[in-house]
């Protein structure tokens, strides 16, 4: 069950990472015009649209992710801490906290992505994503190496 | 309505930060018995988890602040909050990896 979970929980932070990435660099590095390339193409994306997937998933990698947690504690942390690996439990903790304002930021990011807010609040928009997408990408490469450690159902 | 919504990112934050620090939990999960218990217990057996409890406590409390905003002034929020919502997270973000310093200079 636990396998099944942290199996689904990377896919989930995948598909997140991807759709959060791809909102970003429209917002950050929009494309004047599309020439049909793949960087152009990456840059005009329709970026409102992601929006309500990026919170639903979100939300949903960090559901999955709090079922999973006591197995960490329980486990996983142990080893860690038996083996010394200060870092890397330090990382984890950091992770913990770091999702959890990511988490209270939703409400906002929902906000500023409304289009009644495109023109107004274009900067906030932009920098609440870019942040948003700096917590996901910390959040996925830290449960990625934590795992590697681990190593799957050992 | 909605434009309380950033009011509550910026009070979840702070909130969340200060019940890391001081340990305001509203709930307590012992993982070992797969046990939930109200408020800060000590471990009983294995670790205790207060990390649902911090949650809940930054949820209600930024809740209310939220609510309470809706009595300002539309476009004083609206210009306040544009700089808080991102400053103020990347501020707890900052804190808390100073907070977790040890486990990187060990």
């Amino acid at each position: 069950m636990f396998s099944f979970l942290l199996i689904i929980h990377g896919l989930a932070a995948v598909a997140l990472l991807g759709a959060l990435t791809h909102q970003t660099i429209s917002v950050l590095w929009p494309a004047r015009a599309r020439t049909g390339s793949f960087v152009s193409s990456l840059r005009s994306v329709p970026s409102m649209t992601y929006t309500n997937a990026i919170i639903a998933l979100f939300v949903a990698t960090a559901v999955m992710g709090s079922i999973i947690y006591p197995e960490y504690r329980l486990n996983i942390r142990p080893t860690l801490q038996d083996y010394r690996m200060h870092g890397a439990e330090g990382a984890f903790e950091l992770k913990e906290h770091v999702i959890s304002i990511g988490l209270g930021l939703l409400p906002a990011y929902w906000f500023y992505w409304r289009p009644a807010n495109a023109k107004a609040h274009a900067a906030t928009r932009a920098i609440v994503t870019a942040l948003l997408a700096t917590i996901v990408w910390y959040g996925f490469l830290t449960g990625h190496v934590l795992n590697d450690i681990r190593g799957f159902g050992a | 309505m909605t434009r309380a919504l950033p009011v509550f990112s910026i009070a979840f934050a702070a909130i969340y930060i200060a019940c890391v620090y001081w340990n305001f939990a509203l709930v307590t999960y012992h993982p070992q018995l797969a046990q939930w218990g109200p408020l800060v217990q000590p471990p009983r057996q294995g670790p205790a988890m207060y990390w649902y409890g911090w949650l809940m406590t930054s949820t209600l409390g930024a809740g209310a602040l939220a609510a309470l905003a809706l009595a300002l002034p539309a476009r004083a929020l609206d210009r306040g909050c544009a700089i808080l919502v991102w400053l103020v997270p990347v501020a707890m973000i900052v804190t808390i990896a100073y907070i977790l310093r040890g486990y990187f200079l060990r």
